[in-house]
């Protein structure tokens, strides 16, 4: 039988920061699935949860603190789904919201191909 | 006609005066009040007032969209310090209420391009996405040519790849020269020059 490919869902606004990710992450097997805000992000959860969440914070509609803090509310496993916030935002009170909202870990704006892949990897149970 | 008389409390949505109504101790009251105010710019400046205090986010919201119904530079101005906000909820609030009255925002782009906070400059170019103006790519160019954060200058180029066409190739590759080890920036730059030149006349697809 196939092994099922993990699959890690992109919550960011901006097309080219979906599409950069989406270039790195599918150049290592990972399937990868977009939304464009939180709300749209908690509507694809319904349907089929991922692996692996990365978020950005400002987004239109829903952002990403709001996002993570609907999600965590949510029911097991959905709660559980773990995740990576990236964003611009590099101030202490942004990481420290990012993590009260439900964030693993927090990354700032621009990632190279290798720290991405590296920190997908990690939060995927990936050997390094 | 209904068998039971309608006792229930209607909140101040009919009341004479959205902007009295606004400062009520009752969330819903101030909710109602907040929608009204929007009917008349006469408003604004109540509006103004209490979105800097009010701490219910549904009353905020209903700002927020108050003022985006009222669309004058005035209502404009008096949201863009909130994209400065530490709270991700407010900055989206005001963000989406910018979008809302693009017309509105285009009298204070400048200054909010040129702003000193990074973060601010960046939306900015996000708002410059829903702006009808011949001269909005101009405006993204000169930008490009002087921005000296990475990440600003990728959202500048991603709202170009949009609007923009081929005669902002040049600036492109200044930016691309500018900062050499930044790969999502390469990377954005590529993708904008790519989606430039199979727009242009001529191109084939």
């Amino acid at each position: 039988m196939a092994e099922r490919k993990l699959r890690i869902l992109i919550v960011d606004d901006a097309s080219l920061v979906r599409h950069y990710y989406r270039q790195i992450l599918e150049a290592k097997c990972f399937e990868v699935e977009e939304a464009m805000n939180g709300l749209e992000a908690l509507e694809k959860l319904l349907v089929n949860a991922p692996d692996m969440l990365i978020v950005d914070v400002n987004m239109p509609q829903m952002d990403g603190i709001t996002f993570l803090r609907t999600l965590r509310r949510q029911a097991l496993p959905q709660s559980s789904i773990p995740a990576l916030v990236i964003s611009t935002e590099a101030g202490a009170q942004d990481i420290a919201a990012a993590r009260a909202g439900g964030a693993n870990f927090y990354l700032v704006k621009p990632l190279g191909w290798d720290v991405l892949t590296q920190y997908a990897a990690m939060f995927c149970g990936l050997p390094a | 006609m209904p068998l039971i008389k309608n006792t229930f409390h209607r909140p101040a949505s009919s009341s004479p005066d959205p902007a009295a109504a606004l400062t009520s101790v009752s969330p819903d009251e101030r909710w109602a009040a907040a929608r009204a105010a929007g009917d008349d710019p006469v408003n604004l400046a109540a509006l103004a007032q209490v979105l800097a205090r009010e701490s219910d986010t549904r009353v905020r919201e209903a700002i927020f969209t108050a003022l985006a119904r009222i669309a004058t530079p005035e209502s404009a101005l008096a949201v863009l310090p909130y994209l400065r906000s530490d709270d991700a909820n407010i900055r989206t609030g005001a963000l989406d209420a910018l979008r809302a009255m693009p017309e509105a925002v285009k009298a204070h782009l400048s200054q909010a391009l040129a702003d000193a906070d990074a973060d601010v400059r960046l939306l900015a170019c996000d708002l410059i996405r829903n702006i009808r103006d011949e001269d909005a790519p101009r405006w993204l160019c000169e930008f490009l040519e002087i921005e000296h954060v990475a990440n600003v200058c990728a959202a500048a180029v991603d709202v170009l790849a949009e609007i923009g066409d081929v005669q902002a190739l040049p600036t492109l590759w200044r930016c691309a020269a500018r900062f050499p080890n930044d790969p999502f920036l390469a990377f954005a730059i590529k993708v904008a020059a790519d989606r430039l030149r199979a727009n242009a006349p001529g191109s084939r697809v």
